[in-house]
């Protein structure tokens, strides 16, 4: 591995429990080159966009992260006997003015990164993991290959073959599961008296025993939680409004003997965030008749839509303001809608015998298609996969 | 006099409730694909069994019940879409292509 050319490493980090050896490894890696003036640079990759509410922890914590780096990297080096000072260090937090939500954002990133510092080589942490609870390294290493830069897992040991799901025991969480659980069991039972609140202590026990290690992917906090859950309250009368009103519109449409449907299959883009917030949000469009999301492709919505009007309410964007409302205020709601910021896409295009609808009569002055078609969109059968 | 409007409120909510079963089953029959009958098979039902219990609600008055068919409509709310979404989801990964203006009636 030993190169006559001074190593130039680039590592993305994430806090992770085999963090410590990958880094262990990469500085192992530098100084088993004799070159001079190896280089290796800790990047974190933030997973939120700067400014955005709420995000301050996360800044803390990765700044903290990354201090805690360079504190590792210099102990390495004097146990290796080599003067921290004839490795470069460096660290940074990149991505801060963007949203980055796919492996491809993010191997773009590191490109560019690679490109400006003048960087070739790659070590990933196998734990490394920014997206949902999969890791990051095989997608990533994918899209890595299309570069010139090399790419390589870091060899750890890993504690233990955890599931990815599973976390480790934690009060917060198993508290918030006892609570839930037992409130939901009093609340089933009546109140009724000492008999249902020990049995009801009981039960409690053994579901948040059982199961808090899997409900949740993120620690639930006293501040966050009881806000979200405030504005979740807000939230619901809004969406019974909204499931009412196309419900009607889809009823009279249903209840048409001319059945004047148009039906298409569009893609939505959309900014909540991965993981719970994603569900809210496809969960609640097709809770709202006339929308129907068929799958999900990192925050890539497939949304089926039966008439253009749902497809309208659907690129306005109204729901995934009000589910980014939800789960991170009302600073993070004011937001561009999918429309405006191109992010929606119609898959199959009318064709020229739209107009001459085979049964049940024609569409009269409906238009065509929802939105103005994007230039990009894939002709009919484009949703073959 | 309240009475009289309760009970009126109960009838109204089961008639509508009763209402958007109708639509949802008549929208299954009539729409043209997997898709389209997703959307009616659960969204107008979720309607149809909110009214339905919200009539069950009032009848039975302030009581433990009633808290329990309130949750019994969350239930529904959380779980309708996702049934939907996973046969939606099923006829997607099979290739099943949606059906558009102009396509023959399958």
């Amino acid at each position: 591995m030993a190169a006559s050319e001074a190593p130039r490493l680039l590592v993305p980090v994430q806090r992770s429990v085999t963090l410590r050896q990958t880094v262990d490894y990469a500085i192992r890696e530098v100084l088993e080159s004799d070159a001079d003036e190896p280089t290796v640079h800790f990047v974190s990759m933030a997973t939120w966009r700067a400014g955005d509410p709420g995000t301050n922890t996360d800044r803390n914590r990765a700044e903290d992260l990354l201090e805690d780096i360079e504190i590792w990297a210099r102990y390495e080096c004097e146990e290796a006997g080599v003067d921290p000072e004839t490795v470069d260090v460096e660290t940074a937090l990149i991505g801060l003015d963007e949203y980055l939500f796919s492996p491809s954002d993010y191997a773009e990133l590191l490109t560019s990164y690679a490109a400006d510092h003048d960087l070739d080589r790659v070590i990933v942490d196998p734990e490394y993991s920014l997206v949902g609870h999969t890791t990051l390294i095989q997608p990533l290493e994918f899209e890595l290959q299309q570069t010139d830069l090399a790419v390589e897992e870091a060899p750890v040991d890993r504690p233990t073959s955890r599931g990815r799901l599973v976390s480790r025991p934690n009060p917060a969480r198993f508290l918030a599961v006892f609570g839930t659980s037992f409130l939901f069991y009093q609340i089933l039972g009546g109140f009724s008296g000492l008999f249902d609140l020990v049995t009801g202590l009981a039960t409690a026990a053994v579901v948040a025993i059982t199961l808090s290690s899997v409900s949740f992917y993120s620690d639930p906090s006293l501040t966050e939680s009881p806000k979200r859950i405030l504005r979740g309250v807000v939230y619901i009368p809004y969406l019974l409004y909204e499931i009412i009103v196309s419900n009607l519109l889809v009823a009279r449409v249903i209840l048409d003997p001319r059945l004047p449907i148009d039906p298409r299959l569009t893609k939505v883009k959309v900014f909540v965030g991965s993981g719970f917030p994603l569900t809210t949000l496809a969960n609640s469009i097709t809770l709202t008749p006339g929308t129907l999301t068929v799958t999900a492709e990192n925050q890539e919505l497939y949304v089926h839509s039966l008439l253009p009007f749902a497809r309208e309410g659907l690129f306005d964007g109204s729901l995934e303001r009000w589910v980014r409302f939800v789960f991170y205020g009302r600073e993070a709601a004011r937001f561009p809608s999918p429309r405006e910021r191109g992010d929606t896409e119609v898959l199959q295009e009318p064709t020229a015998s739209t107009t001459a609808v085979t049964d049940g009569g024609s569409i009269d002055d409906t238009p065509e298609c929802g939105s103005e078609p994007d230039d990009d969109s894939e002709p009919q059968g484009g949703v073959d996969r | 006099m309240i009475e009289t409007a309760r009970i009126s409120l109960v009838v109204i909510f089961a008639v509508v409730g009763l209402f958007f079963t109708f639509v949802s089953a008549t929208g299954v029959i009539r729409l043209p694909d997997v898709f389209a009958r997703a959307h009616t098979a659960s969204q107008a039902d979720t309607l149809g069994a909110g009214f339905g219990l919200a009539a069950v609600a009032l009848t039975l008055g302030w009581e433990p019940a009633t808290v329990k068919t309130v949750l019994l409509l969350l239930f529904i709310f959380v779980t309708n879409p996702t049934a939907a979404h996973a046969i939606a989801r099923a006829a997607y990964e099979e290739g099943i292509e949606p059906w558009t203006t102009g396509d023959e009636r399958r």
